[in-house]
């Protein structure tokens, strides 16, 4: 599977040659999802936790970047590991109290978070995030000397930061921290009698979650170069959780495939207009309904 | 002989149902000790708060001299302490080896962004575990089980896997809660030599059980309790003749005695 | 002082049919430990339901009381027949499946249902025909009380107390209760649970009808999204009163009417749905079984 994968991230690289200058951005916004579903799956899909809410993480990023780069003027590349902090910081923060709750009202919390968050945005909070209409010129990534300022070399920034994010989640499948999250998630009880810490192992994965959606954010504002609260509200956050579900959890070709069917395939069935969404939640029925496990399911591997 | 084990007047109530009261007893290093007593008696709330699922309401429980009241589970187990459970805990999605490998979760010093990284102090401390984990299934002789997934295996063979996982963390005191629960006579007989075998090789031994061909022939000291608190202890021998024990516990066959004279 | 009387009526409404909305969710999760996200959007069909009865009578006459009667009766039937059908196809076959499943089957089902309404019926905010009830209008220490409102508050009012008295004091009522409290347990009683979950679905989504249709009723509108605002807030009043939990819901819903109606009379109503996500929080952190407890069986 590993081989299969390298390989096709490396066809990807090739995309730009192939295809016109849409698909391209389409591939772009496709990258950045998969990275934000693939650190929805660490918090809900592995650790186990009802993260409906994961939208925040992503605008916490978008906006970290917005806001550096056009009202500070910050290059992009420097503001990236601001937001990711910043972004794991509020994760953890937000986790400390979370974690004590029990699953259905850690779901409900991560929501009310999210609405805050959209709504402290749309209210212009200190001045800084340009109320609804959000903030605009976000500008391009300079690296040394070059400017990524075609949606190709975009694209092979998103493409290249899926590939670090794919490394780091097939090492996660691997490690201890990776173990206990699953201990966790099967038998809390039994875990911690092993020794694991559950609050600090449920908080890590909080904190990562966040930081790697932070990242798929600064991304994301630069894909855009516009950043506005409604790309962050809970309808976001649904899609996130349901992809994770639908593609299977804690699976990563589950997840990439949820993302291509949750964000592709309805550019793809652009023509069909109004009718998308209506199919898209009679299709969400169907496919938990007929295969509640997931499409592609995590394949338990006696590693 | 050194204590490890020493619980004081530990005592807990649940809402108005006091389940343990003023139990004092200790474990010293070395011993198999038996907890005995009918059903509902309280044992398992006994394990529950040496183990930190349970807070006592009253009491103190010492390990090493050390006051251990209330500690988390996790770290009741980083002090040396695993156990095994009444319903088998094992981990449903994994399989025999994955789940023994969870033993060895404490002897795992790597950190998470080594492990995300995959540097190579990391792979080597996998490959060690590895190891280690093969040898435990090895000494369980449930190598051959390694790849299966472990809940699709017999109850028995469970039950010695959830042994293993609880062994392999080398633990100074092991705490099993009706180990052989379900076993015919024939494997509880392999039970006691399995129970022999981790004292022989440097665990305490605290047991539940209601098989008395495992109580008796195993434990060098009995605790018995009933209503949450204790009514005897002693050598298997002093226990088998104890009235309070026979009344309490062991005398519900003297009854049926009566009732068919 | 007109100020504060004024708001307690406008929350009381409001707190009637949070209420009546909230019931299904607490109904559905103490049964089924399922939070039901298309519950709003069944709400909203009521309303929807009720207006296209009322519009198509236009063309005779003014519809009057007797018309919205009938338009009650109408969406009540047609949004308890979704109810069944939803829990039919969505949830019965994921029963035995991870809870998760049902949590994404639920969202899709309120995808579809808000798609549908707007599909059906366009997406522009649809204004309900004037002069159904009377205008009446009271006024007490300078507060305007209308019509409409009293009706609904007192509706509300009747409509919780029966149902309050069908839970307790029927044998059917016992059968949802001891549901709630341990499925398994309660079949082996021979209680029919398949029929109990199927019960519950049909009174939430009544109540919840009626509770739509009261909106649009109140506010003279309806549009396809109304069905996750008011939703949400539905569910925060059944959070707020202990999840699973009956009077709980009732009392809720009633706080949070207030709640909302002094918020936007006295702060400013763009933080005003921050407040209520805050006060929501707040709730979950320091008591999250709610004002009255929560009623949900613990799977341990």
């Amino acid at each position: 599977m590993n081989w299969v994968g390298a390989a096709l991230w490396v066809l990807g690289l090739g995309i730009p040659a192939v295809v016109d200058t849409t698909w391209v951005s389409v591939a772009a916004v496709f990258a950045i999802y998969a990275i934000t579903a693939l650190s929805e799956d660490i918090i809900l899909g592995r650790a186990g936790m009802f993260d409906m809410g994961h939208a925040v993480y992503l605008g916490l990023g978008a906006y970290v970047t917005a806001i550096l780069n056009v009202a500070f003027n910050w290059p992009i590349f420097a503001t990236m590991p601001v937001a990711i902090m910043l972004a794991a910081a509020v994760g953890a923060l937000l986790a400390a109290p979370l974690i004590r709750l029990r699953g259905d009202y850690l779901l409900v919390a991560t929501i009310g978070f999210n609405a805050i968050f959209v709504l402290a945005m749309q209210n212009n909070a200190a001045g800084l995030t340009g109320g609804s209409d959000g903030i605009t010129g976000v500008d391009v990534p300079h690296l040394f000397s070059w400017e990524l300022a075609s949606q190709s070399a975009m694209f092979w920034l998103d493409w290249v930061v899926l590939g670090f994010v794919l490394l780091l989640m097939r090492n996660l499948d691997r490690c201890e921290f990776g173990r206990t999250l699953r201990y966790l998630k099967q038998d809390q009880l039994a875990a911690t009698t092993l020794g694991v810490n559950a609050r600090a192992a449920k908080t890590l994965a909080f904190a990562i979650g966040a930081g790697l959606a932070a990242l798929a954010g600064s991304l994301f504002a630069v894909q855009l170069s516009t950043v506005g609260p409604t790309s962050f509200v809970f309808t976001e956050s649904v899609t996130l959780f349901a992809i994770v579900i639908v593609g299977g959890q804690g699976s990563i070709p589950g997840i990439l495939l949820g993302t291509a069917l949750m964000f592709v395939v309805p550019q793809i069935f652009r023509n069909l207009a109004e009718y998308r969404y209506f199919v898209f939640g009679i299709a969400m029925i169907a496919v938990m309904v007929l295969r509640p496990q997931g499409l592609w399911p995590r394949r338990k591997r006696a590693a | 002989m050194t204590t490890l084990l020493e619980l004081r007047n530990v005592g807990i109530s649940f809402g108005g149902l006091r389940a343990v009261d003023a139990l004092s007893f200790s474990v010293e290093q070395g011993q198999i000790v038996g907890l005995i007593g009918p059903n509902g008696a309280g044992k398992t709330t006994v394990f529950n708060m040496i183990t930190g699922v349970h807070l006592p309401t009253d009491g103190d429980i010492f390990w090493q001299g050390r006051r251990i009241t209330g500690a988390p589970p996790h770290r009741i187990a980083a002090l040396g302490i695993q156990r095994t459970f009444q319903t088998i805990r094992l981990f449903p999605d994994m399989s025999v080896f994955e789940n023994v490998r969870a033993g060895c979760h404490l002897r795992a010093r790597q950190r998470w962004w080594q492990g995300l990284m995959a540097l190579p102090a990391q792979k080597r401390e996998e490959a060690a575990l590895a190891a280690r984990t093969h040898n435990v299934l090895r000494r369980l002789q449930l190598d051959r089980f390694a790849d299966e997934p472990a809940t699709a295996l017999p109850y028995g063979l469970q039950r010695r896997v959830e042994l293993a996982r609880a062994l392999a963390g080398e633990p100074r005191l092991i705490i099993l809660d009706e180990p052989a629960a379900g076993l015919n006579d024939a494997e509880s007989a392999a039970m006691n030599q399995t129970i022999f075998g981790i004292r022989d090789a440097g665990t305490t031994v605290l047991l539940v059980e209601h098989d008395m061909n495992v109580v008796m022939n195993v434990t060098d000291h009995i605790v018995v309790i009933n209503f949450g608190r204790m009514i005897a202890a002693g050598t298997p021998a002093e226990i088998r003749s104890h009235p309070a024990v026979i009344e309490a516990y062991l005398g519900r066959e003297d009854d049926d005695a009566e009732d068919a004279a | 002082m007109s100020i504060f009387i004024q708001q307690i009526f406008n929350g009381l409404t409001v707190g009637g049919i949070y209420a009546l909305i909230a019931l299904g969710y607490t109904m559905v999760y103490g049964v089924m430990r399922l939070i039901n996200f298309a519950h709003g959007d069944l709400c909203i069909l009521g309303a929807f339901i009720g207006l296209t009865l009322l519009s198509s009578a236009i063309g005779s006459e003014q519809p009057g009381p007797a018309m919205l009667a009938l338009a009650f009766v109408v969406a009540i039937i047609v949004v308890a027949v979704a109810g069944l059908v939803l829990e039919l196809v969505a949830y019965r076959p994921l029963r035995k499946a991870d809870r998760l499943a049902a949590v994404v089957s639920a969202l899709g089902a309120s995808i579809l249902i808000e798609n549908g309404i707007m599909l059906i019926w366009g997406p522009n905010v649809h204004v309900f025909p004037a002069g159904l009830l009377p205008q009446t209008t009271w006024y007490v220490a300078g507060a305007a009380i209308t019509f409409v409102q009293v009706m609904i508050i007192l509706a509300s009012l009747v409509l919780m107390a029966a149902l309050y008295l069908f839970v307790h004091h029927t044998r059917f009522g016992t059968a949802i209760r001891a549901a709630a409290i341990d499925q398994d347990t309660a079949r082996l009683m021979g209680i029919n649970v398949s029929r109990v979950i199927a019960s519950v679905f049909i009174i939430g989504p009544a109540l919840g009808a009626i509770g739509g249709l009261f909106i649009g009723v109140y506010y003279r509108e309806a549009y396809f999204t109304m069905g996750w605002t008011y939703g949400l807030y539905a569910f925060i009043a059944a959070i707020l009163g202990g999840i699973g939990n009956i009077p709980g819901a009732m009392l809720g819903g009633v706080l949070l009417g207030l709640f909302n109606a002094f918020a936007a009379g006295y702060v400013s109503s763009s933080w005003q749905d921050a407040i209520t996500f805050g006060l929501l929080i707040a709730i979950l952190l320091v008591r999250p079984t709610g004002l009255l407890g929560e009623r949900v069986a613990e799977k341990v």
